[in-house]
C-alpha cells in the first residue's frame, strides 16, 4: 500500500486554505448583495412583481341651484380579461361573445393577447353583467365602473358639456371644473408572477380613490326648461339656423338658464339629435365628423360674435344719461336721414314717414336711428368707446366656460371715424357675444354694476357639506342707480308703447329692446340673412331676470326682432315670473286695453305711407324695421292678417316689396351743379362719391343704365 | 478470528461529514419542494411532483451511501478501469436512440421507468480511475512522459466525454476537479504553469468563434446584467433580485416570488437564489457553512488516510463537491458568468443526488480507515 507523500499533504492543506478563502469571499459577496444592496435589489424585484390597477374615483355630481341632479355618475360594469388565466380561449370567446353580443373572433383576439389584462367591453348592462357572472369563466372579470349620466338628455348641454370614456371632462362645466369633479383616483396593487398572474400571497394593497367634489350651478332647472322649450319652438317656427337664449340674475351675475338650439345629448355627444343628420353623418370621414362635432358642441352664446343692431341702443342711451348729456325727455328731430356724413346717407327705419320731433324716450320706443346717431354724436367717440368698453364689450366676461370670445370694438377713439360713431350708436359696426350683451343689460338692470357672469355657486361633498362657495364678483361700477332706474323706465316704455310690445305681459312690468341686424358673412352684408334679437328685464321695479333671445337666420318669412324674438322672450318671462312668484298688478289702462279690441284693416297693396296712416288712425301701431325702403314701396303682406281681432295698441308687422338687387334707371347728371346733383341723388337714396368742384363732367354709371340701388355713384366735377 | 479482527479494525465513520451531508440533503428536499411548486402546479397540476422524485432519489441515495460506506473503498481501485469505461459507455448512450432530450439539451438516457444523467456517472468514474492512476504513478507523477502526459490524456478523455454533450459547466467542473487531484498528487509545477497558459488559450477559443457566440454573450451580460435585463442578463438579474429581496432573514419558507417563473427552473441551477430569497443571508450562510464543514472533513480524511489511492480518491470526491458548489454559488451571486450548474445535494436531480450521496458513502468508508480525531 503506497502512502501519500508529504508534499501531497502540504498541497492538500494549501488547497484547503484557498477553498475556504473562496467560500469566505462568497459569504462576503452574499452579505453585500443581501444586506448592503438588499433594499435596492428588492425595489427592482418589487417593481416587477407588482402591477397597479387604477381604481377610478367617483365623479362629482352637477346640481342645479335647487339641488336637482343635472349630471351624475351611475355604476356600469366593464368586462376585463386576464389572458394568462384563461384556460379554454375558444369556449370563453364563444360564451363572452354570445352574452355581450360581440364578434367571436374579436373577443378571441382580445383574450389571447400576451398582456396581463385587456378590456373587452366598457359599460355593459346589468343583465349582461349578471349573466356573465353566472358563467364564472376563469380569467373574465366584471369590474364595477362609473358612467356619466345626464338625466335630462339634451338639456343645458352647452353648459354641462360631457365626458369621454375615461370620465375626463371634455366640454362645458365638465371641462372647466374637471379637477374638482374628478377627485383622486386610487390604486389596486397586486403581485403577479412572470406571466402576470396574481401570486397566492396576501400582499395586495388597495389605496382607496377619493371621490370628486360636486358642483352646485346657478342654473335653475325649471327656468332652463322654459328656455329650452321656447328656444326649440322658436327654432322650428322660424326655420332658423340657431336660437340662443340666456337668462341671468342681474344682481349676482348668476346664469339661470342658457341654451343654444340645435344642441346635442351629452349622453351621446357624437350623435346628432336629428334623425336625417344621423344618416348623413354615417358616410362622413373622420375629419368631416370632427368638424361637425365641434360645430355641434360650439356654445354660440359665448363663442360666436354678431352685430347687435338696435339692442345696442340701450348702451348709447345709458352712456348719455350717465354723462348727463341727455335726459329721457330731451328733444330730437327725425327727418328720416342723416345726410351730413360725406359719402353716406344713413336712414331711419321709417325714413319714408319720418318720426319728426321726438323725445329720447320716444326715440327709443320707435327705435329711431336718427335720434341715436344724434345722441351718439352728443356723447362723442371717446365716451362712446369708454362706455362700450365699460359695459364689457371687447373683453371676455370671465364666465366659467372655455371658448369665450372677446368680440370686436374699435381699438381706440382715433380709429372711430364719423360714420363709425354714427353706426355704432345703433349697434352696427361692432361685434359682441350674446353673453356680453345680456351681461350689459343686467348691468343696467342691477343699478349699474358689471358682474362677472357665473355658472357655479358652490362646491359640496357627497354629504352635501359646503367645501367652497363662490361669491358674486362685481367687475366694475358702470352706471349710477339713477341712470339705471331711468334706463329701466325707458325699456319698460319700449315694451308698453314701442317696438317691443310683443313682449308685453299684462300686469307685469317688463322692459326690453328689439334688434334686427342683417348678417355679415365674409365681411359683407348677406342678403336675406338676419339676426332677430330681443333683450328684456323683468320686473323693472325689482329686476329678477335679464333675458336675451337671439334668432339666427329665421327663414319662415318674418325676421324682425320685435316680431319673432319678443314673443319668445314674453313666453319665457311669463313662465319664469310666474315660477318666481311675482304677483301681477294690472293698471287701469291695462284693464281697459285688455277689453278694447279692434279689427285689423287690410293694408295690403297700399303704399307704405298710406297704409301706415290707416293703421295709426284706428289705434294700431306698425313696424317694418327695414332700412332700405323707397317711398314707393308697396305693402305685400301683413301680420296679423286682416279682420283679426286684436287689442288696441297692438303692432302690425308690414312686409314690403323690397327685393334684393332692386334697380333704378341712372339719371342724367352731366352739366349740373353740385347742389343739384346732391339733391337728385338724395331723392333716389343712392350712395355717392363726388370728386372735384364745378359742374358735373363725368358720371359712373352712365345715364340710362339700370343699376342696383346699393351701387355707389361716382360723379366728377370740373371748374368752368 | 479473521472476522473478529476485521470488526475490530472497522472503526466508526466520520459523523460530522455524515451529518452535514444529511442536513444538506434535507435542506435540498425542502427547498426543491418550495422552489418547484409553481412549475409543478402549472405543468403537472401536482405541486408535489418534484418533491416526490427528489425524496425517492434521496432514499435510494441514502441506501447507496450506506452500502458504499460499508464496502471497502479498495474495491474501487480494483475495478477502476472497468468503472471508467462503463461510465464512458453510458455517456456514449446519449447518442443512441436511448438518449433523451430535455429542454433542448441531450444529456439523459431513458431507462424506461426513469431517466439517468450519465455525466454524473462519468464524474465519479473518472475520479476513481484517475485516483488509481495517480496512486500507481505516485513516484513518477512529476515526470512529463510518465506523469503529466498520461494524466492529461485521462483528463482529456473524461472531459471530452462530457464536452460532447455541450455541457461546458460540467466539463469545467470535472476538469478542475481532476486537475486538483493531479496537483495534490504532486504534479510538476512547471507543467502547471504551461497548462495554465494552455487553459487560458482554450478558454479564449471557447468563448470566441462564431458557433460559440452564446458564451461571449454570457460574458457581456455578466459584466452588466442590468443593461441586458430583458434578454441575456435576465437570469443574473432575477437571481440578484431574489437574493436582495431575501435580505438578512428572508421572506420566509415558501414565500419566494421569484420562483413564480421569474427564475426558470429555479429548483435546478438557481436553487441557491431561492434559498437566499426565502431564508435570507442567514440561510445562505448556513448552507455555505455546511459545505465548508463537509469540505473540511473531506480534506481531513484525505490528510489522515495513509493510503495514496484513498487520499487521492478522498481528495477527488471532496474537490468535486467543492468545485461544483463554488461555481453554483458564484453564478448565483453573479460573481462569474452564468453557466448551468446544480448545487450538490441541494438542487433537484435524481442522478446527481444518488451519485453524490454514493460518493460521500465512499468518502465515509475511507474515513473508517483513517486516523481521525473524531469528536
Amino acid at each position: 500500500m503506497k502512502k501519500p507523500s508529504y508534499s501531497s499533504k502540504r498541497r492538500l492543506i494549501f488547497v484547503f486554505i484557498i477553498v475556504m478563502l473562496f467560500f469566505v469571499v462568497l459569504i462576503g459577496r452574499l452579505g453585500f448583495l443581501q444586506i448592503v444592496r438588499g433594499e435596492e435589489l428588492k425595489k427592482g424585484a418589487l417593481e416587477q412583481w407588482t402591477k397597479g390597477i387604477t381604481i377610478k374615483s367617483k365623479r362629482g355630481i352637477i346640481y342645479d341651484r335647487n339641488g336637482k341632479k343635472l349630471a351624475l355618475s351611475i355604476s356600469a360594469s366593464t368586462v376585463w380579461a386576464s389572458p394568462p388565466d384563461i384556460k379554454d380561449p375558444e369556449k370563453t370567446a364563444k360564451e363572452v361573445a354570445r352574452v355581450l353580443n360581440l364578434d367571436e373572433e374579436f373577443v378571441y383576439n382580445k383574450i389571447t393577447k400576451r398582456v396581463g389584462t385587456e378590456k373587452i367591453k366598457q359599460w355593459i348592462s346589468n343583465e349582461e353583467a349578471q349573466e356573465l357572472r353566472k358563467l364564472k369563466l376563469p380569467g373574465i372579470e366584471i369590474v364595477d365602473d362609473n358612467k356619466r349620466f345626464y338625466p335630462y338628455g339634451n338639456f343645458a348641454s352647452h353648459v354641462l358639456g360631457f365626458t369621454n370614456i375615461d370620465n375626463d371632462g371634455l366640454e362645458g362645466l365638465e371641462n372647466t371644473y374637471d379637477d374638482y369633479l374628478t377627485g383622486i383616483p386610487g390604486r389596486w396593487i397586486k403581485t403577479t408572477d412572470a406571466d402576470s398572474r396574481q401570486l397566492p400571497f396576501d400582499d395586495e394593497k388597495i389605496y382607496e380613490a377619493s371621490d370628486g367634489v360636486s358642483i352646485v350651478t346657478t342654473i335653475d332647472e325649471t327656468i332652463q326648461h322654459f328656455v329650452e322649450k321656447a328656444a326649440e319652438e322658436a327654432l322650428i317656427v322660424n326655420k332658423a339656423k340657431n336660437v340662443t337664449i340666456i337668462a341671468m340674475e342681474p344682481h349676482t351675475g348668476d346664469i339661470l338658464a342658457l341654451t343654444n338650439k340645435p344642441d346635442y345629448d351629452p349622453n351621446e355627444p357624437r350623435l346628432p339629435l336629428n334623425e336625417d343628420l344621423k344618416k348623413n353623418w354615417e358616410n362622413l370621414s373622420q375629419d368631416e365628423l370632427l368638424e361637425k362635432w365641434y360645430e355641434m358642441w360650439r356654445n354660440t352664446a359665448i363663442s360666436d360674435v354678431y352685430e347687435p343692431g338696435s339692442t345696442f341702443k340701450v348702451i348709447t342711451a345709458a352712456a348719455a344719461l350717465e354723462e348727463n348729456i341727455a335726459k329721457p325727455d330731451s328733444h330730437y328731430y327725425c327727418d328720416g336721414f342723416i345726410r351730413d356724413i360725406k359719402g353716406v346717407v344713413l336712414r331711419c327705419s321709417r325714413w319714408y314717414n319720418p318720426h319728426g320731433s321726438q323725445t329720447l324716450l320716444e326715440g327709443m320706443n320707435n327705435s329711431c336711428n336718427v335720434v341715436f346717431v344724434n345722441l351718439g354724436r352728443q356723447v362723442g367717440k371717446e365716451l362712446m368707446l369708454k362706455y362700450t368698453k365699460a359695459f364689457g364689450f371687447g373683453e371676455t366676461t370671465g364666465i366659467d366656460l372655455n371658448g369665450e370670445q372677446a368680440g370686436i370694438v374699435p381699438a381706440s377713439a382715433e380709429n372711430i371715424r364719423e360714420v363709425n360713431l354714427a353706426t355704432m350708436s345703433y349697434g352696427h359696426g361692432i361685434a359682441v357675444t350674446p353673453i356680453q350683451l345680456v351681461n350689459a343689460v343686467a348691468t343696467i338692470a342691477n343699478g349699474g354694476n358689471l358682474m362677472e357672469p357665473r355658472l357655479v355657486k358652490e362646491l359640496i361633498d357627497e354629504e352635501g357639506n359646503l367645501i367652497k362657495s363662490f361669491d358674486p364678483v362685481v367687475k366694475r361700477k358702470v352706471l349710477s342707480p339713477s341712470t339705471s332706474e331711468a334706463m329701466l323706465d325707458m325699456l319698460e316704455h319700449v315694451v308698453r308703447d314701442g317696438t317691443g310690445t310683443k313682449a308685453y305681459i299684462p300686469g307685469m312690468r317688463v322692459g326690453g329692446k328689439t334688434g334686427t341686424a342683417q348678417k355679415i358673412i365674409e365681411g359683407k352684408y348677406a342678403p336675406g340673412k338676419y339676426i332677430a334679437s330681443f333683450v328684456a328685464v323683468a320686473p323693472v321695479d325689482d329686476p329678477k331676470i335679464a333675458l336675451l333671445v337671439i334668432i339666427d337666420e329665421p327663414s319662415a318669412g318674418q325676421y324682425y326682432g320685435g316680431t319673432i324674438a319678443a314673443p319668445v322672450a314674453r313666453n319665457v318671462l311669463e313662465e319664469t315670473l310666474n315660477y318666481l312668484e311675482v304677483t301681477p298688478i294690472f293698471t287701469e289702462e291695462e284693464k281697459e286695453m285688455m277689453t278694447e279690441k279692434v279689427l285689423v284693416p287690410d293694408v295690403r297693396n297700399m303704399k307704405i305711407g298710406e297704409g301706415g296712416k290707416v293703421l295709426t288712425d284706428i289705434g294700431l301701431r306698425y313696424t317694418t324695421e327695414y332700412l332700405d325702403l323707397t317711398s314707393e314701396s308697396v305693402i305685400l303682406d301683413q301680420f296679423p292678417l286682416p279682420d283679426t281681432e286684436v287689442q288696441k295698441g297692438s303692432i302690425v308687422d308690414l312686409y314690403l316689396n323690397i327685393k334684393e338687387g332692386e334697380t333704378i334707371i341712372m339719371p342724367y347728371l352731366i352739366g349740373k351743379d353740385k347742389s343739384e346733383v346732391i339733391e337728385i341723388l338724395n331723392d333716389l337714396n343712392l350712395n355717392y362719391e363726388l370728386k372735384g368742384e364745378g359742374k358735373a363732367k363725368a358720371q359712373d354709371p352712365a345715364p340710362g343704365e339700370t343699376i342696383d340701388i346699393n351701387r355707389k355713384i361716382v360723379v366728377e366735377f370740373e371748374g368752368t | 478470528m479473521a472476522k473478529k479482527k476485521a470488526l475490530q479494525r472497522k472503526k466508526a465513520v466520520d459523523f460530522t461529514l455524515l451529518m452535514s451531508t444529511l442536513i444538506l440533503v434535507f435542506v435540498g428536499i425542502i427547498m426543491v419542494f418550495s422552489a418547484s411548486w409553481p412549475e409543478a402546479m402549472q405543468d403537472f397540476g401536482n405541486g408535489y411532483h418534484f418533491l416526490k422524485k427528489q425524496v425517492i432519489a434521496a432514499s435510494i441515495g441514502l441506501g447507496s451511501l450506506l452500502i458504499c460506506m460499508n464496502i471497502d473503498y479498495k474495491i474501487w481501485k480494483k475495478y477502476s478501469l472497468l468503472i471508467f469505461i462503463l461510465s464512458l459507455i453510458l455517456g456514449a448512450l446519449i447518442f443512441t436512440p436511448l438518449g433523451r432530450e430535455i429542454k433542448g439539451a441531450r444529456r439523459w438516457i431513458d431507462l424506461g421507468i426513469t431517466t439517468f444523467m450519465p455525466s454524473d456517472a462519468i464524474k465519479i468514474g473518472s475520479i476513481i480511475f484517475f485516483a488509481n492512476f495517480l496512486a500507481n504513478k505516485k513516484d513518477k507523477i512529476s515526470s512529463l512522459v510518465h506523469g503529466t502526459l498520461p494524466a492529461l490524456i485521462i483528463i482529456g478523455v473524461a472531459c471530452g466525454a462530457i464536452y460532447v454533450q455541450k455541457d461546458l459547466g460540467t466539463t469545467i467542473t470535472l476538469a478542475a476537479t481532476l486537475m486538483g487531484m493531479f496537483f495534490i498528487s504532486g504534479m510538476n509545477m512547471l507543467h502547471l504553469i504551461f497548462m495554465a497558459a494552455g487553459a487560458v488559450a482554450l478558454g479564449f477559443l471557447a468563448i470566441t468563434g462564431p458557433e460559440n457566440e452564446y458564451r461571449l454573450k454570457r460574458i457581456i451580460a455578466f459584466r452588466d446584467p442590468f443593461a441586458y435585463k430583458l434578454d441575456i442578463g435576465w437570469q443574473a438579474v432575477q437571481s440578484l433580485y431574489a437574493l436582495g429581496s431575501g435580505g438578512l432573514f428572508g421572506l420566509g419558507l415558501g414565500k419566494s416570488r421569484q420562483k413564480f417563473f421569474y427564475i426558470p427552473e429555479s429548483y435546478n441551477d438557481f436553487i441557491f437564489s431561492i434559498i437566499g430569497e426565502e431564508l435570507g443571508f442567514l440561510g445562505t450562510s448556513f448552507v455555505i457553512i455546511l459545505f465548508m464543514v463537509l469540505i473540511w472533513r473531506g480534506i481531513k480524511i484525505a490528510l489522515s488516510i495513509e493510503d495514496a489511492f484513498g487520499c487521492f480518491l478522498a481528495s477527488g470526491i471532496t474537490a468535486l463537491v467543492t468545485i461544483q458548489s463554488l461555481i453554483h454559488i458564484a453564478v448565483v451571486t453573479s460573481s462569474i458568468p452564468t453557466t448551468g450548474i446544480t448545487l450538490p445535494f441541494v438542487s433537484y436531480g435524481g442522478t446527481s443526488l444518488m451519485v453524490y450521496m454514493s460518493a460521500i458513502g465512499i468518502l465515509l468508508n475511507i474515513s473508517r480507515h483513517a486516523n481521525l480525531d473524531r469528536s
